[in-house]
């Protein structure tokens, strides 16, 4: 889904002017800011640039290379900030969390490699920070982000809704009344989804268990119940 | 959603920890949330500081809702009884 970091190049008027939209699918230019850096992940910032904010993504180019520029879908931009302590970075900057496709399939190695490389692979890229000459500007470049980021709403992903719909039944709640936390279990619980059951392997049926019980989901659970047994936090699973 | 929602909008002021999906955990007071639980946090602070250290400076800070995994929440802010009645109601699809 998130597919992170980008190289942008499309450029209007012989290359030379703004970045070319998807004004056909309705993405609109929202705010222009002329004098900002740009730092890829730990690299040193790049010479100063134009950003683009638009309803769909940010986007910033390069002012002396007309062939470098980088974009990131908000759908991509997990987090946004205003970062204005010099210990934490020289310059007041937006400082910004990219979800990368390796976030979603627990990456291996630690992006420190990817950024030292030669080649640079934005894709990797999990941190950008965006310098504008002008520091005044970052409230409302905050702002910018803000509003666009509440344009793009996650799509809905097909077949959620029936998912949501058996799990959370009320028969089912009502059924197993006094373990309502637990709905992971269940689900491994349940027969008619255990792998195994049907065909009379009863091993194979309690291995498929002992696989869910180190299941993540199932720690999770169990969390969201042991603390609300102790009553000092409450979590709540999204 | 709806009732996260609906939960979360009386939050609004209270200090909270959102964790998100990447293991960061951020502490703040909830300055607003929205329909899809993108999350605004003010006076925020990162609660491991020696894994991000270059979080500790930021003030305030917009939070992606698809990137939540967790909302801790003030203990004194949890009506159990209303979310219990709300929960209910939500499966029963009313």
């Amino acid at each position: 889904m998130a597919v992170g970091l980008r190289h942008f190049t499309a450029r209007a008027g012989n290359g030379s002017g703004e970045p070319i939209l998807d004004t056909d699918n309705g993405e609109e230019l929202v705010h222009v800011q002329p004098s900002v850096s740009v730092a890829v992940g730990n690299r040193a910032p790049e010479s100063p640039g134009t950003l683009y904010i638009t309803t769909r993504q940010v986007i910033w180019l390069s002012e002396l290379d007309r062939e470098k520029g980088y974009a990131v879908d908000f759908l991509s931009l997990s987090l946004h900030a205003v970062s204005r302590d010099p210990e934490a970075y020289p310059s007041p900057c937006i400082y910004t969390q990219i979800e990368t496709e390796a976030d979603e399939v627990e990456d291996e190695s630690e992006d420190s490699d990817s950024e030292c490389s030669e080649v640079l692979d934005l894709s990797k890229i999990r941190e950008m920070r965006f310098i504008p000459s002008d520091a005044n500007q970052l409230d409302t470049l905050f702002q910018v982000f803000c509003e666009c980021a509440e344009l793009n709403p996650e799509p809905i992903e097909e077949g959620e809704e029936e998912g949501h719909n058996w799990i959370f039944s009320a028969d089912q709640l009502e059924d197993e009344a006094g373990a309502g936390d637990d709905v992971e279990w269940h689900f491994s619980q349940n027969p008619t989804n255990t792998i195994g059951h049907s065909n009379g392997h009863h091993d194979l049926a309690s291995s498929v268990l002992e696989l869910q019980i180190n299941d993540q989901r199932f720690e999770d659970a169990e969390e969201m119940e042991h603390d609300s047994d102790t009553g000092h936090h409450h979590q709540s699973q999204q | 959603m709806q009732l996260f929602f609906s939960y979360f909008k009386d939050l609004v002021g209270r200090e909270v920890t959102v964790e998100l999906k990447n293991d960061l955990a951020i502490r703040g007071t909830l300055h607003s949330v929205d329909q899809y639980l993108n999350i605004k946090l003010e006076n925020t602070r990162v609660v491991d500081q020696d894994k991000y250290p270059h979080m500790l400076s930021v003030r305030n800070c917009f939070i992606r809702g698809s990137v939540v995994r967790y909302v801790q929440l003030p203990p004194e802010g949890v009506d159990i009884e209303l979310l219990h009645d709300a929960t209910r109601r939500e499966a029963r699809g009313g």
